[in-house]
């Protein structure tokens, strides 16, 4: 079986950049649903490793999407018989990461124009 | 809806705590379950895996602890364990707690029963009525708001009809009677109010009903009377079978339909009403005032849902001016064209402004009482803060984090404050009913009525969560300053000189406010002793007054002056009595009237003369109150109605307008010439720090008047004889209450009274404060220089040297306090100059006594603590460490 989480090859990993957090767990589960592993997992692997998250900010900012009432959370039964809680990106969360990426955007892209100019 | 969902969510996490940590410990142990597999999938053992995800999760306790922190039940659930912890760590120091909190409820009553008495007679709204800030009171007055002027029938009358931003005006007037229920006359002090007053008020009956329209609409249409809630308790003996029954008031038959509420006694809460009547029997009450155009009514209303004060004023003045134009006033009235329009709290308007002023400086001296009290504590907070560094090392070696070490000391302090104030709301329960037994010396039933309400305690609460953030946030601060760990080694307490630097200013600065109240409450002491013993132009010590009102008892003036004359006749035969005569008004009571007069005719009738003061007298009257001419005649036997009209005025008068001699000299007074026959020496008339007005005396006689005032000279014991001549006059009529002219002058000194009171107890309480601070600091500073102090004696220093060394420390403290609290007094006291009867704000007995008291019990303060030092063996003190 492939392993479906590769560890990242990149040691100089990175703290989230603050504020980000939530955009990059809403990505994630606009994917699908994931457990608290799988979603930490995933970003550093689309990351290359870059950001790595510490599962206590992950926990915390879970709660706190699950109150704003992005987030849905279930227990359910892993592939291999265990039990795990999954979050699943609810409509409103949907909206959310549509507002979060514009606002993402835009601002990368200011940040990028102004580097340029400086250059 | 995302404010519903965190509060549910967080309700279910503090309801089902363990619940949301197993379920939180489940997830996290899957997360490290999948990390380890993913290690084990790069190869590494079970065992080395699990170790390597383990490492990477961290703790569990802590994951949990950022978890909860995330939300906001956790705040509240810190917040309850913080003070469990509290009220643990003050528990345990008894006696700090029990002395911390007896000085803030010190501070904090202080405050806060000086704030009830301000709650109470200007803050509040009306007792017993609803709605009040619908309620306005109104005012007609001239232009530069100086005088005002009462309303007529006719106005309120016109005015009713035609006001479209009130939904009601209502009037009341002040009325006396004698009521009975069979038999002996009680006499009644009541008010006669427009049938709408009790609605417009929105007060309820605490038993059967109030007036009906009806009954105000025709003249003597309303024989009905309402009793307040005391009346009926104690002169009724609160039986609810006397609703309906009929009473007899001044001879006539009439209904008593209700009963106020309790908290209600009248528009003017001062005042204590006992019963009220409808207007329309004025004629039959008050007959003297005629209807149409006597001003004798106070008015307020009941503003319509959306009007504003403003656009009440705009419409009640325009009004008035066209009521003006309408030419229904006599001339000199129609200057009272502007309108003053006040909240109903209980006191007129001119009344509160010196309320307000007055009670404002003695909350002014509570709150420094409350700063002084609040600095000991402080400083007590402080050095607890160092005796407790271990502690807080310990708990910051564990992981808390600045932040949280000071929100838990702050919670100590602020829950220290709260009980304080529990302990201020006690105090001041007490105090106001002290100063609510204090007897007002009037000849109408009055009280200081100054009870705390829900208002007062929510003020108490906050002003000291306030002062507990203020005060505490330094100590607070500076418990946690600087390397906490680092301190848990070496034992060292951070930044000792600044600390004590601090604690020496803040001392010093108590010292000084204690300085300030002691020379305010000074200053008022020497100023009643001076208000007593000041020349007040008469002779008060030997003189018996009383009042009657034979109109209030339905005589006519025939009958009125049929009475007076036997009166004096059988009072005047007393044995024991030199002098007796009759008066409209005592001076020295804040009684006062004044008029316009013309030296010569006005030649237009828009011309103003100039005003003096007045007051009639009868035969023997001057006499007896000891005034005394210095040129021409008293009022004499023949000045009588019909006779030519005189007055008797005094010097000032006198040289104002004649300065080449009174007497035989004439003045209009109301277009009628009057001679005047005498000149009096100058007096006190209105009170005790006016500058003396022109003043004039006129004939009883001359000017029928029910309501008069007896005044003897004789000793206490004619009382008896005076009320025997009134029953022999009618064994109906009630007997009245004899009191000297001292006591009846008493009033003026009234609020200087309660100033010397309040300033003296509240310099007190701030001396003892700052005392102690003093001492608790000297004691510290003997404690710390222990080891320096014995090896100064071992070296050969004497005792005295010792002695001298300690009580030099706490002398240099206690005169930076005298310069600074000088300094302040000299500017505070010029705020009291009008109230000190000429003593001077910068009195210099009361400056130098003061500064004496306070130097010497801070020489004792810090005398003590060095006696005991001085007294120790040399070789114990050097052995200490």
């Amino acid at each position: 079986m492939k392993d479906p989480y590769p560890a990242a090859m990149d040691e100089t990993n990175t703290d989230v950049i603050q504020g980000t957090l939530d955009l990059l767990i809403l990505k994630t589960l606009s994917l699908g649903p994931l457990h608290g592993f799988g979603v930490s997992r995933r970003i550093e692997q689309i990351s290359r490793g870059v950001f790595k998250v510490n599962p206590g900010s992950l926990l915390v900012a879970f709660q706190r999407l699950e109150r704003e009432g992005h987030l849905d959370a279930e227990w359910r039964q892993t592939e291999n018989g265990r039990r795990a809680k999954y979050y699943t990106l609810t409509r409103a969360g949907r909206r959310q990461l549509e507002v979060e990426t514009e606002g993402w955007t835009r601002r990368a892209g200011a940040v990028a124009r102004l580097l340029r100019a400086e250059a | 809806m995302s404010v519903w969902r965190h509060l549910r969510h967080g309700a279910r996490v503090l309801v089902h705590r363990a619940d949301a940590d197993r379920e939180l410990s489940d997830e996290l142990e899957h997360y490290v379950e999948q990390a380890a597999m993913a290690h084990e999938k790069r190869g590494l053992s079970r065992e080395a895996a699990l170790k390597a995800a383990r490492a990477e999760v961290g703790s569990h306790s802590a994951v949990r602890e950022q978890v909860r922190s995330g939300g906001w039940e956790e705040t509240l659930r810190s917040l309850g364990a913080d003070v469990r912890y509290a009220m643990r760590m003050l528990g345990k120091a008894r006696l700090f707690t029990a002395v911390a909190i007896l000085i803030i409820a010190l501070g904090s009553g202080a405050v806060t029963t000086i704030y009830s008495a301000m709650n109470a007679l200007v803050l509040r709204p009306l007792p017993g009525t609803h709605d009040a800030d619908r309620l306005v009171n109104i005012e007609r007055r001239d232009r530069t708001m100086a005088e005002g002027m009462q309303s007529s029938t006719d106005y309120l009358e016109w005015m009713r009809p035609r006001v479209r931003t009130l939904s009601s005006i209502a009037a009341w007037s002040k009325v006396t009677f004698a009521m009975s229920t069979g038999g002996e006359g009680i006499g009644v002090y009541g008010n006669i109010v427009s049938g709408n007053y009790f609605s417009t008020l929105d007060v309820r009956p605490a038993l059967g009903r109030f007036f009906l329209p009806e009954e105000d609409a025709t003249p003597m249409g309303g024989p009905v009377l309402v009793v307040s809630h005391a009346f009926w308790q104690s002169k009724l003996g609160g039986d609810s079978s006397v609703v309906g029954r009929v009473v007899r008031v001044n001879g006539a038959p009439y209904t008593l339909i209700g009963v106020a509420p309790p908290e209600f006694h009248g528009a003017f809460t001062p005042l204590l009403v006992e019963a009220w009547v409808p207007l329309s029997m004025h004629s039959q009450l008050r007959p003297s005032r005629n209807r149409e155009h006597a001003v004798w009514l106070w008015t307020f209303g009941r503003m319509q849902d959306g009007a504003t004060v403003a656009g009440v004023k705009e419409e009640l003045e325009s009004l008035t001016a066209a009521y003006i134009a309408e030419g229904r006033e006599p001339q000199p009235r129609n200057k009272y064209g502007t309108l003053r329009l006040t909240g109903m709290t209980g006191l007129p308007a001119d009344a509160r402004e010196m309320a307000v002023a007055f009670i404002g400086l003695l909350l002014g001296a509570a709150f420094l009482v409350l700063l002084i009290g609040s600095v000991n504590v402080a400083s007590m907070l402080s050095a607890r803060g160092i005796a407790r560094q271990r502690e807080l090392a310990v708990r910051a070696a564990l992981g808390a984090g600045r932040g949280r070490l000071v929100r838990q000391l702050l919670t100590e302090i602020v829950t220290l404050f709260l009980l304080g104030a529990i302990g201020g709301i006690l105090i001041t329960t007490q105090a106001t009913r002290a100063i609510e037994r204090i007897a007002v010396p009037a000849e109408v039933p009055m009280a200081l009525e100054v009870s705390p309400d829900i208002r007062v305690f929510v003020f108490a609460l906050g002003l000291s969560l306030v002062t507990g953030l203020v005060f505490g946030l330094a100590p607070a601060l500076r418990a946690v300053d600087g390397d906490l760990v680092s301190r848990l080694r070496d034992g060292s307490s951070g930044s000792g000189t600044r600390r004590s630097r601090i604690g020496k200013a803040l001392i010093a600065g108590q010292l000084a406010l204690s300085l300030v109240l002691l020379v305010a409450a000074g200053l008022f002491l020497r100023a009643m002793s001076n208000g007593t013993s000041v020349d007040k132009g008469f002779e008060p010590t030997g003189v018996q007054t009383t009042n009657f009102n034979t109109e209030a008892w339905g005589f006519d003036s025939t009958r009125g002056r049929a009475f007076y004359t036997s009166l004096l006749e059988r009072v005047r035969a007393l044995p024991g009595v030199t002098e007796a005569g009759l008066s409209d008004r005592l001076p020295l009571t804040f009684a006062t009237s004044s008029d316009e007069i013309f030296l010569t005719a006005p030649s237009s009738p828009d011309e103003r003369g100039p005003r003096i003061d007045l007051s009639l007298a009868g035969p023997g009257y001057l006499d007896a109150i000891g005034m005394r001419l210095v040129a021409g005649r008293g009022i004499g036997e023949g000045d009588i109605a019909g006779a030519p009209r005189v007055a008797v005025v005094n010097e000032t008068m006198a040289k104002r307008h004649w300065p080449d001699g009174a007497v035989g000299r004439t003045f209009l007074l109301r277009g009628e010439t009057v001679t005047i026959v005498g000149i009096l020496r100058d007096a006190k008339y209105g009170s005790l720090t006016e500058e003396v007005p022109a003043f004039a005396y006129f004939p009883v006689a001359q000017q029928w008047q029910p309501n008069l005032f007896l005044a003897v000279r004789g000793p206490a014991s004619v009382a008896e004889g005076i009320r025997e001549a009134v029953a022999a006059f009618d064994p109906l009529l009630p007997r009245p209450t004899v009191i000297s002219m001292v006591e009846a002058n008493r009033i003026v000194l009234l609020p200087q009274r309660l100033a010397a009171t309040v300033t003296a107890v509240l310099g007190g309480v701030g001396l003892l404060l700052a005392t102690v601070g003093l001492y608790g600091m000297i004691a510290q500073s003997v404690g710390r220089r222990t080891r320096e102090l014995g090896l100064r004696v071992a070296l050969g220093a004497q005792r005295g040297d010792v002695l001298r060394l300690v009580v030099g420390e706490g002398m240099r403290l206690a005169g930076v306090g005298v310069v600074v609290g000088l300094v302040l007094a000299m500017v505070a006291t010029r705020l009291l100059a009008s109230m000190l009867f000429g003593v001077s704000p910068l009195d210099g007995l009361t400056f130098v006594g003061m500064t004496v008291v306070l130097t010497s019990v801070a020489m004792v303060a810090s005398y003590l603590p060095a006696r005991r030092v001085s007294r120790a063996d040399p070789m114990l003190a050097l052995r200490t460490d």
